[in-house]
């Protein structure tokens, strides 16, 4: 393990001081910098007055690369960091805002017990000895009862090496049930590649080569998982090179993405997957497809025979049968010509890109996968698989190895019980069910649940379902939230283990996005503001508490151990000097050169068989049961193929449609910072852009539907779903589908601080959209279902 | 003396508002609040301005961000009665609020509505004041005055320091305003307006260039480049 100098970064010179040693350091020729950090400070400074220190932002799944001006021990300013490779030196909205989370007044400054009724809000203070006191006693006392596996860890967003932390600490200790959020949003877009390229991993769109990009879904310039690197991808798609790309939006809203591409496709809520197949449809028909790739590289475009003699459907026959333009227009309600017109674009444009959304709320209309494989084959119809300008794979670096653990006889046991989410036994394609989590444990299943630790996630806030999520969380006889603010969920729970924010921590973060293998550090930019922890610290805490296999798994004493130990494989100077460290070969390989070779050859490996991309899954054929999404437009084999189930909102013939005219489409927006509670101050002076909304929730509705209901802009009104209803602010807005309205997302968060003159010192700042959508889960994917959710407007 | 301008490639702005939020945490203006934001008092030096068009599906929308212009030819210089407001010799328009009395016929006479009048004293809650930015020039200013865009004017000096220090010339590319710095598609070029192999001033002279509202002969120096 290299040795670590506390704060090697800091250049531990004032400006004053700079000032006065110019000279000198002009005449040896030092050529330093602010900027630059330097390993020789030219002055002892026993408390540098000023420095700029370089981390990794946490507040989006991108993990940019940041420069943090600290004056005095307090963080002033914040910057992109010029030698990331993802942001190369920009810094969105939110990073530019991290100071107010930092320095937030809602933040919770120690560890916390309910002492009264759950949700009562009788907190009593506690240290952090106590606190993870009670927590190990817990911990031990279950285990040895034999139930580990009836603790349950729910968890958001994971950085770095904390998902493998997450997962030995749970293996070691005895419980399968780590359940990650993904089912609500990015799920969809894993599965796909999971069972077209046989990869788990997210798709990486190489907009920068593209010539053409077809985005599903509103988020691709707004709150994608790599947003940073699209938005610079997209500018220079346009002013960066001599041929520039097209960008096509396919959304019922206008979105920001929208606004910004070369053109808008509005389209009917919850049929993504009918226009990618209507536009395979006029690709195959007119033979536009890459033949040589199709011929070469892809399994199940014919029908053909399997081993035991059944001929199978293939994605041809069934998308030139099935997938009409006349139906699909129908469907989608965009006209034949329009999906002729952009199809041949498409397909001539090559290397083009069809784009899956991967946030919540975008494909689960319960038709996620479907959809996904379907907008996925696209990129296989064009050739765009493992290709420049079109899909990479994200590639990891090699850091050092684990060390070896071994279960014991309690652990053991543990692993093979059924999770409690019911992934792989109740989905069986789940790698997590997330929304399943409170159904079960209301119903008591598999077992009933003892103890539940949230992570990065607030379920209440983001499945209200009604309230019965809130009910489930009282079920449960001790929950254990890391939330840094009271949010609605660790109001429900037993104690609270405030996390640091991610500019007090030790981290890192995998350039995912990006498509190379690369880390990025995160390192303390101040002191810990309150009297907080990073989680990773604690749960190393909680490893040595509970003591082996726990410990054996986890051995380090602090998270900044870990980090440094398994980042040891790196030059660590250079690491801390440019903040991340990256391998480019690959991404910046000309096809078919050695480099390019060698990984492409291991992606084809990596998928099913012989490396085909699979438009008729062999991963799902071998799945035992039979289609358990029937539909008309099936046949027995097509459960293995892309296909498009109407979702059941959308039919017109449920009884919903008279009494809940409107379908509620909802996206998340820029300004929405998921990991916060929404209550950055400045995030919501930018809230709504478009109608100029802020510090409130709005409801936008189209002007036929808005005049032909008497509703004026600014107007308060009620937005009510059978399951409940919000109020909202209306924003009369021509970029809507016509029986659509739209609420954003990231509202309705309670505030206990007064914001600014004469606001109020506690309220609620907007509503929760979520609180309108009845979410469940489908069959066998396990991935969340959220409509889109019937809803009628009527004045307040 | 460089003639310090802006150019705004429309083309390549995707309105992230990351221009505003570094803009705001740069320069220390205050949240507004619920209540004074419903008022339309929120102070954001360079706000993004969205404009929207026509009916559904034929929707034109426009996102249009808006910074001080710097106008070389500024209407709100003349109608200050104090000489308050001035343009200074590298083209920078200030606000000196010692001398301003808050009267608020520059935020009139700007056809732009870049100029920000605070109704009260700043408030932060007090957790919050940690992150303000230390630099004199951007001190919390009190009620009563007229503040706007300054294209960063606390950074032309720290960079004017920094080349001292490490003992060479000053040059034109080592300012940006914060908004330049932060853009997140690298729509904003800023420098020498006056230099004619800056790339500003290449910018400024593209086809597609144009400023807002160039009729009123206020001669802005920040120019944006059209879309598509």
């Amino acid at each position: 393990m290299t040795a670590i100098d506390p704060n090697p970064q800091k250049s531990k010179l004032s400006r004053r001081d700079f000032l006065k040693l110019g000279a000198t350091a002009a005449a040896a020729g030092a050529g330093l910098s602010l900027l630059r950090p330097t390993h020789k400070p030219l002055a002892a400074q026993p408390d540098p007055e000023e420095a700029t220190v370089k981390t990794t932002c946490a507040l989006c799944p991108s993990g940019c690369g940041l420069e943090v001006r600290v004056v005095d021990g307090k963080a002033v300013k914040v910057e992109g960091n010029p030698l990331h490779p993802l942001n190369q030196g920009v810094c969105c909205l939110k990073g530019q805002t991290s100071l107010e989370v930092l320095y937030s007044p809602e933040r919770l400054e120690h560890p916390r017990l309910q002492t009264g009724k759950r949700g009562s809000g009788d907190w009593k203070e506690l240290s952090w000895d106590e606190a993870l006191g009670l927590v190990a006693n817990r911990l031990v006392s279950l285990r040895e009862a034999g139930k580990p596996h009836s603790v349950a860890l729910m968890h958001g967003d994971l950085r770095g090496q904390m998902r493998q932390v997450v997962n030995r600490f749970m293996r070691a200790y005895g419980s399968p049930n780590v359940i990650s959020r993904d089912s609500l949003g990015e799920g969809a877009a894993r599965l796909a590649l999971w069972l077209s390229q046989g990869v788990n991993a997210l798709p990486v769109y190489d907009l920068n080569n593209s010539n053409y990009v077809l985005a599903f879904g509103g988020n691709l310039l707004e709150s994608s998982r790599n947003l940073i690197g699209y938005l610079g991808a997209a500018a220079f798609m346009r002013r960066g090179r001599p041929q520039r790309g097209k960008l096509v939006a396919i959304h019922p809203r206008l979105s920001l993405t929208g606004i910004k591409a070369d053109e808008w496709l509005p389209i009917r809520p919850g049929t993504y997957g009918a226009l990618a197949l209507g536009m395979a449809n006029v690709i195959v028909n007119s033979k536009l497809y890459d033949e040589d790739f199709v011929r070469d590289f892809t399994f199940g475009f014919e029908d053909f025979e399997d081993a035991a003699g059944v001929t199978h459907q293939g994605f041809k026959s069934l998308v030139l049968e099935t997938y009409t333009l006349e139906r699909v227009a129908a469907v989608t309600g965009v006209s034949t010509d329009k999906i002729a017109r952009i199809a041949g674009e498409f397909a001539t444009n090559r290397p083009a890109v069809a784009v899956l959304p991967t946030e919540p709320g975008e494909l689960s209309s319960g038709n996620a996968l479907y959809t996904a494989l379907a907008v996925h084959a696209l990129n296989a119809l064009v050739g765009s698989i493992d290709a420049k300008g079109g899909v990479l794979l994200q590639r990891f670096p090699k850091l050092a190895e684990w060390p070896a653990y071994a279960l014991d006889e309690t652990a053991r046991r543990g692993e093979t019980k059924e999770r409690l989410d019911g992934a792989g036994t109740q989905f069986p394609l789940a790698l997590s069910a997330y929304q399943n989590v409170p159904e079960r444990i209301l119903a008591g299943q598999p077992y009933p649940l003892e103890m539940l630790i949230l992570l990065n996630a607030n379920p209440a806030y983001e499945m209200p379902n009604g309230g019965r999520t809130l009910d489930a969380l009282s079920k449960v006889p001790f929950v254990v939230s890391f939330a840094s603010t009271l949010d609605e969920s660790a109001a429900q729970a037993d104690l609270v283990l405030p996390a640091s924010t991610f500019l007090e921590i030790w981290g890192d973060d995998y350039l995912e996005g990006t498509g190379y293998a690369g880390v990025s550090l995160r390192r303390p930019v101040v002191e810990a503001v309150h009297d907080t922890r990073n989680p990773g610290d604690v749960l190393l805490d909680l490893a040595h508490r509970i003591g082996d296999p726990v410990k054996q798994a986890l051995p380090w004493p602090t998270y900044q151990e870990l980090i440094t130990n398994r980042l040891s494989v790196f030059d660590w100077e250079k690491l801390e000097a440019n903040g991340n460290w990256s391998e480019l070969v690959y991404f910046n390989a000309a096809p078919g050169s050695p480099a390019w070779q060698e990984v492409v050859g291991r992606d084809r490996l990596n998928a099913p068989k012989d490396g085909r991309f699979d438009f008729f899954s062999r991963e799902r054929f071998a799945l035992p049961g039979s289609d358990s999404a029937p539909s008309a437009m099936l046949r027995a084999s097509s459960a293995c193929l892309p296909h498009f189930d109407i979702p059941a909102t959308l039919t017109d013939s449920s009884a919903d449609a008279l009494d809940y005219p409107f379908l509620l489409v909802t996206q998340p927006l820029i300004t929405q910072s998921s990991q916060w509670q929404g209550i950055v101050p400045t995030l919501q002076e930018c809230y709504g852009l478009q109608g100029n909304v802020k510090w409130d929730s709005w409801v936008e509705i189209g002007r036929k539907a808005a005049e032909a209901l008497g509703l004026e802009n600014g107007q308060r009104v009620w937005v009510e779903s059978p399951l409940g209803r919000v109020q909202a602010m209306v924003r009369v807005y021509a970029g809507l589908w016509p029986n659509a309205v739209f609420l954003p997302p990231g509202q309705g968060h309670h505030t206990f601080v007064r914001w600014g003159r004469k606001s109020a010192e506690a309220m609620l700042v907007g509503a929760n959209p979520n609180a309108l959508t009845e979410i469940t889960s489908e069959p066998l994917t396990g991935l969340a279902v959220s409509g889109p959710a019937r809803v009628r407007v009527y004045p307040v | 003396m460089p003639r310090w301008g802006m150019v705004i490639d429309l083309d390549k702005c995707f309105a992230c508002q990351s221009c505003t939020a570094a803009c705001r945490m740069e320069n220390n203006t205050p949240p507004a609040g619920k209540d004074q934001a419903g008022m339309g008092r929120t102070i954001l030096w360079n706000e993004v301005l969205p404009f929207v068009e026509g009916e559904y599906p034929n929707v034109k929308a426009t996102l249009l961000p808006r910074p001080c212009m710097h106008c070389d030819n500024p209407a709100c210089i003349k109608v200050c009665p104090v000489q308050a407001t001035y343009k200074n010799e590298e083209g920078l328009v200030l606000v000196d609020y010692n001398r301003c009395i808050g009267c608020r016929m520059c935020t009139v006479a700007c056809p732009y509505a870049v100029r920000y009048f605070n109704w009260y004293a700043p408030e932060w809650p007090e957790d919050l004041k940690a992150h303000l930015n230390p630099e004199p020039e951007v001190q919390p200013r009190p009620k009563g005055v007229v503040e706007k865009c300054t294209f960063c004017v606390q950074r032309l000096r720290q960079a004017r320091e920094t080349a001292e220090a490490e003992g060479r010339t000053f040059q034109a590319t080592d300012y940006v305003p914060a908004c330049v710095q932060t853009c997140t598609a690298h729509a904003r070029y800023f420098g020498d307006l006056d230099d004619p192999d800056s790339l500003v001033s290449k910018l400024a002279h593209s086809p597609r260039a144009f400023r807002m509202f160039e009729e009123l002969g206020t001669q802005p120096k920040v120019f944006y480049l059209k879309q598509g």
